[in-house]
């Protein structure tokens, strides 16, 4: 299956998103969001985020009158809606359930809030209504999960979660900037 | 004098600074990505307006060494390796040449009263015009 190829066909780029959520936050905080406000909140120039709006005006996301205030469309303000949703779910499954630092969640919820699907989002929230809805038991797994550990002894072949291959040793961490191997 | 304070101004320059900086580099771009018959048409459009907007860049460095700072920088820009044609290189010039004038006009309207940056703001806003004029020309159907 190209799965790859989706990711490349995805009609809202990381950069889409936060376009349209700048003018989301803007019209929240001060009633218009123009150019030169969404260019000062994502602190790039005014030409980058003139030409980032073409497409979004072009596939009917973004609005724009004659006094050049911008404004999201029905289905622009559910695209965000969508995303912002998505970004608050993976936050939570990534710092409250899998114990990820708030603030690497943080990043690597909004590099995914984009590309997940709305059903992966829906399982995701009734994953999470789950755990909230008996008070402790999300932090009882929580806390068993933790207990059981990271360190895994159990040779590839005889482990459950791996194939014919150590999957920990794919993903230890990668090494800072800067420093030798 | 202007209301705006020395840091004020400069970075308010920093931000044209920005725009200019990343329109000469668009234009950079747009001079080799139009190919074939198109790249007679609109090169040499494209090629002047890299001329223009660095040397546009260059003033407002000056400007702002001037003032007793060191111009500062930071872009986010990514430019595909994707041809266009002539017409979508122009509408793509008409675009970042339209938010350099609104940058501009916003800037002037902040440094009132600071008349020598008035002045020069008010040159470019008459060079930044007759860009987007002569560009909106071209794209007449």
């Amino acid at each position: 299956m190209d799965t790859w190829k989706e990711f490349d066909q995805n009609v809202i780029t990381h950069s889409a998103a936060h376009h349209l959520m700048a003018i989301d936050d803007l019209i929240g905080q001060l009633g218009y969001a123009r150019v030169s406000d969404i260019a000062r909140q994502l602190n790039i120039t005014r030409g980058s985020v003139s030409i980032s709006l073409q497409p979004l005006k072009k596939a009917g996301l973004v609005e724009q009158d004659e006094n050049r205030h911008l404004r999201l469309s029905e289905r622009g303000r559910q695209l965000v809606a969508a995303i912002k949703t998505k970004r608050h779910l993976m936050q939570r499954l990534l710092a409250e359930v899998l114990g990820v630092e708030a603030e690497q969640a943080e990043i690597d919820a909004c590099k995914l809030e984009h590309l997940v699907s709305n059903e992966t989002a829906r399982r995701l929230l009734s994953f999470l209504r789950f755990l909230d809805a008996e008070p402790g038991r999300g932090q009882q797994i929580a806390a068993a999960w933790r207990a059981f550990g990271d360190r895994c002894d159990v040779p590839p072949a005889q482990c459950p979660s791996c194939t014919n291959e150590c999957l920990a040793e794919k993903v230890r961490d990668e090494p800072k900037p800067g420093s030798h191997p | 004098m202007s209301s705006l304070s020395t840091n004020e101004v400069v970075a308010e320059l920093n931000r044209l600074f920005a725009e200019e900086v990343e329109a000469a580099l668009r234009y950079l771009h747009l001079t080799h990505a139009v190919r074939g018959t198109d790249y007679l048409l609109v090169g040499p459009v494209m090629n002047k307006g890299f001329q223009e907007t660095i040397e546009h860049a260059e003033v407002i460095a000056h400007k702002i060494r001037a003032l007793g700072a060191v111009p500062r920088l930071e872009l986010n820009l990514s430019l595909g390796p994707q041809s266009v044609d002539a017409r979508e290189a122009l509408e793509l010039a008409l675009t970042f040449e339209e938010a350099a004038l609104e940058a501009y006009q916003d800037a002037l309207r902040k440094v009132e009263g600071d008349v020598p940056l008035e002045e020069f703001l008010r040159s470019q806003i008459v060079t930044e015009s007759e860009h987007v004029a002569e560009l909106k020309q071209l794209l007449v159907e």
